[in-house]
């Protein structure tokens, strides 16, 4: 009989083991695959996902192998901003949500899975958790209405039955324990973003660039083994036609969105992979408890890609149900307390608002003359630039950032006017032709 | 971008894309080709095979005989693979209506300022067609605690009114109608011109100074209405190189205000003001040669608290700040005699300028500005441009508002507010207990939150024709995420009304979150 079950060992399942392990608890953890393992995944880790490894002891051991940067350069129709999520904002973010903001660290990284994973598996062992690897869950085990427990195997391996008091489903966006379930998904959004991306060597460019053209866009982040990821992203609308032909329109996308960029790929770059996509990202919520389980991560809440946001969530989930639970297998709190503390944050005003800005971008619509115009008022003011780029990362709320009283302000304090940006020349016509699907 | 005869070339990057062998998987299971789907299979990386933990990737073989299982397969693998919002689609309409917020469209495009409105025009028409648009519904009656209404698609709804800005009631109070009357015997519909001319009478004087025993300042300006009070006492005093320090929620009037006034504007944290003293302190570091107004309201209008204006006050004094509080929502119907939150914090006459409305409790259009300095009455009279340049409140208004402060005063004045808060207590008491969150303090402002626009969007439609009358505030009046109905309430409430009312708005959230299919709740982080 264990404490707690996990079912999923990556960046929700092991956290939420290894945070739990080093409460004292009993753990299980498991998962399908042996480690390292690689997973579709945008791999980025936003200032405060790095500051939840720094919390937990981790980030000596990803930077070591990983390099990670302070600013970023976002670039949209040509209009460039360059900032960092300013550390103060961090600060407040961990004392809102955790009531303690030790560890915070301004940096970023992209952190392939393949590295990620096995770190955080590796420490959720030491700090005492059972971790089993290529095991399969085929049950779990439900008596009087409440889950206690799982049946599965290992490769070749007899079925066998564990118990505990709690099962976390930690398995991602297709979580078995969802699909075990049969719970229903809340808050659907089904326009998302297609996403390709390879790994590429050759070059190196500094920080992780963000570029928006239309309805498209690309990013080139240094990641492990001296290499980038190179991903094009566009909306699901066109990626039939995308898929025509990939490496070809991998390439045109980038050629398209930055110039320079695709320039620097073709020439310079050599491709490492096989290109990956995915077009599985459409946002929604599931249930997050229930009589004998709790879902963590993407499998509790998946979204788009397009803010590169999952696995910062997952590691905050795996603080907050982590604590929540220790609460109540200490019993300090009910079941129903803790998951009521869980919930409240987690389906907060906060929270919808930031499903709702990235269900927004995922449509990935040519951004309007509105839009455009406040990007153009952001330059030159370093301040607001950095807590845009917060807000975009879910660190401070959406809703102190798209205020009327703030949002003129911007304007009254704009440096730049539209006559500096090309974008704005025909802009009409611009924008119209940006629906033609380039694919097609 | 594959290069040929490098050894460095993995098998891996000769593999095909998971989407392309995704769909020859598909294909085949259309022909029920199982070797080469399993073959396929083993092409796919592992990637996808661990993001897809759901598909039996090494047991596509055993699908052969097994037809629910191999559909169960084929429907994952297609939603996959298909763009989720062609298996989801939803009406365009409803979906551009529930979407955008009106900061999308603050800035046109276009150099024709009349045809660079039509985006935000359709946007407006989505709203209207999808009965989302809360704004501009009309009164068939005079307004009680129940009204009458149509909304601008033209249907009519009848309900509890919590929509209009009477706290006290007096706008069915015969007093208040008989005053109206007079003046209207007395001196005619209209006001002969500007203040600074001849737009004032004698109840005009009487009125300010009712107002300014009322408030405990010697010295009040009447203007046409409290929006051009609050925009005309900032722009009047404050010039380019003075500081503004505002609250973030403050008044919209003085939010422009502000500016209009000054590029150094600085929106402080939501009644902290400790972070007041910390800008005051960093300004006064460099400048000592300019000024500075501190501005916020006394009973924020929107989320129903206020702030601690005594320290507020004694920190801009010790800074050489001004501080300006604007007392439209609670002046008259809360605080000792009616008092407001002045009178709550036992400030009357020690605040450095109070502005105010009539709108709210002194049935009304109608503001004023007061201070204990003749001086400054005169500059803003001269230099608040909607003084001077606009005409005078009517005798009409004038007497109304004359006869609400005597009212106010009087003993019926604390039945009256007596009531209110019977009633503000029902309705926040049944709204608790029900789960939802009424944020703020007891004031005549219940301030119900929602947060996310699509749910206080499709709540809205929902309660329209089910007897409440509610008005659905989002952005630009609260910030984005955060919207709620603002209910206000009035002395003619009865409890039960107000339980009721609580009832059908739970309902109507509820069935919207329903509609919806949402999980979100309203707690703020």
């Amino acid at each position: 009989m264990y404490d707690a079950i996990v079912i999923g060992a990556r960046c929700s399942g092991a956290s939420t083991a290894l945070l739990l392990a080093r409460r004292g608890h009993r753990v299980l953890v498991v998962d399908r695959s042996s480690f390292p393992s690689d997973v579709i995944s945008t791999h980025f880790l936003w200032p405060h996902g790095m500051s939840y490894l720094n919390r937990w002891g981790l980030l000596d051991e990803v930077l070591a192998v990983t390099p990670a940067h302070t600013t970023v350069e976002v670039v949209n129709d040509g209009i460039s901003l360059t900032g960092s999520v300013p550390t103060e904002l961090l600060h407040e973010y961990f004392r809102d949500l955790h009531g303690d903001d030790s560890g915070v660290v301004q940096s970023y990284a992209s952190v392939r899975r393949r590295v990620l994973d096995e770190i955080l598996v590796g420490a959720a062992a030491k700090a005492g958790a059972e971790v089993r690897t290529n095991f399969t869950v085929r049950e779990l085990i439900v008596e009087n209405g409440q889950v206690v427990g799982i049946r599965g195997r290992a490769v070749g391996g007899e079925l066998v039955e564990e118990r505990a008091r709690i099962v976390v489903g930690a398995d991602g966006r297709n979580s078995f324990v969802a699909r075990a379930l049969a719970l229903p998904k809340y808050d659907e959004r089904p326009r998302c973003t297609f996403a390709y991306w390879s790994y590429w060597s050759g070059f190196d460019l500094g920080p992780a660039q963000l570029h928006r053209r239309g309805r498209l866009a690309c990013a080139v982040v240094p990641t492990n083994f001296n290499q980038n990821m190179v991903l094009v992203w566009g909306p699901s609308e066109w990626s039939r036609e995308f898929r025509g032909d990939v490496p070809g329109n991998y390439q045109k996308a980038l050629d398209f969105v930055s110039p320079e960029l695709g320039e620097v790929v073709r020439t310079k770059g050599t491709r490492e992979e096989r290109i990956y996509g995915t077009l599985d990202q459409s946002a929604f919520l599931r249930p997050l408890h229930g009589p004998g389980w709790v879902l963590v991560g993407d499998a509790e809440s998946a979204k788009d890609q397009c803010t590169a946001i999952g696995m910062t969530h997952a590691f905050r989930d795996a603080e907050l149900v982590s604590v929540a639970l220790d609460r109540w297998l200490r019993g300090d709190a009910s079941i129903d307390e803790a998951m009521t503390a869980y919930g409240d944050r987690r389906r907060s005003q906060n929270a919808a608002a930031y499903h709702d800005y990235v269900c927004t971008l995922a449509e990935m619509r040519p951004y309007r003359h509105d839009e455009l115009q406040l990007f153009v008022a952001l330059r030159g003011n370093q301040q607001e630039i950095d807590r845009f780029i917060a807000t975009h990362a879910d660190v401070a709320p959406v809703s102190e950032f798209f205020q009327a009283s703030n949002l003129f302000l911007l304007n009254d304090a704009a440096k730049e006017s539209s006559a500096d940006h090309p974008v704005f020349e025909n802009f009409a016509e611009t924008s119209r032709s940006y629906q033609q699907n380039l694919f097609a | 971008m594959i290069h040929q005869g490098d050894d460095t070339v993995t098998i891996e990057l000769d593999q095909r894309e998971d989407g392309e062998l995704i769909g020859i998987i598909l294909e085949a299971a259309h022909r029920r080709d199982f070797e080469t789907m399993t073959r396929t299979a083993t092409e796919v990386s592992e990637m996808t095979r661990n993001w897809a933990t759901h598909i039996p990737w090494d047991d596509l073989a055993s699908l052969e005989g097994d037809d629910d299982e191999l559909a169960q397969v084929v429907a994952d693998l297609t939603e996959m693979w298909e763009p989720a919002h062609l298996r989801n689609p939803v009406d365009p309409d409803e979906e551009y209506a529930l979407d955008k917020n009106a900061y999308d469209f603050y800035r046109p495009a276009g150099c024709n300022l009349l045809t660079r409105t039509e985006d935000f025009y359709g946007w407006v028409q989505a709203r209207r067609r999808t009965e989302t648009w809360q704004y501009s519904r009309v009164l068939e009656a005079a307004p009680d605690s129940v009204a009458q209404i149509t909304n601008d698609l033209g249907r009519r709804a009848r309900g509890i009114n919590f929509n209009s800005q009477d706290y006290l009631s007096f706008n069915t109070h015969p007093a208040i109608r008989e005053a109206a009357a007079r003046a209207m015997r007395d001196y005619g519909p209209h006001s002969a011109g500007s203040p600074m001319v001849l737009g004032n009478t004698r109840i005009s004087d009487d009125l300010e100074a009712a107002l300014g025993d009322l408030v405990g300042l010697d010295h009040v300006t009447l203007f046409p209405t409290g929006w051009a009070a609050g925009f005309g006492a900032v722009v009047g005093l404050v010039r380019q190189s003075d500081h503004i320090l505002i609250d973030r929620l403050a008044h919209s009037c003085l939010q422009q205000g502000a500016r209009a006034a000054t590029r150094n504007v600085v929106r402080y944290e939501h009644l902290n003001v400790e972070a007041v003293r910390r800008h005051l302190t960093e300004i006064r570091a460099t400048d000592t040669r300019n000024g500075i107004l501190v501005v916020t309201d006394g009973l924020f209008s929107v989320d129903a608290d206020w702030p601690d204006l005594v320290t507020l006050q004694r920190v801009c004094r010790e800074h050489d700040a001004t501080l300006l509080v604007d007392v439209a929502h609670d002046l008259g119907s809360m605080g000792p005699g009616g008092t407001g939150v002045l009178g709550m914090q036992d400030l009357l006459g020690s605040v450095d300028i109070v502005m105010g409305a009539f709108s709210k409790t002194f049935c009304s259009n109608g503001g004023f500005v007061a201070s204990n300095s003749p001086a400054l009455k005169q500059y803003i009279k001269m230099f608040g441009g909607s003084h001077f340049f606009s005409n005078a409140l009517s005798p009409v208004q004038t007497a109304v508002v004359r006869e609400a402060t005597r009212i106010i005063r009087s003993a019926e004045g604390d039945v009256l507010r007596a009531r209110l808060f019977t009633a503000i207590h029902a309705l926040r008491d049944e709204l608790t207990g029900r789960g939802l969150t009424c944020m703020g303090e007891p004031s005549p402002i219940v301030p119900l939150l929602i947060g996310n626009e699509k749910l206080a969007r499709t709540a809205n439609r929902l309660l329209f024709d089910r007897g409440v009358l509610a008005f659905m505030v989002e952005f630009p009046v609260t910030p984005t995420g955060s919207s709620r109905f603002r209910l206000q309430v009035q002395a003619g409430h009865r409890p039960e009304e107000a339980r009721e009312a609580a009832r059908i708005i739970e309902g109507a959230i509820a069935d919207s979150r329903a509609y919806l299919s949402s999980a979100f709740g309203s707690a703020p982080r």
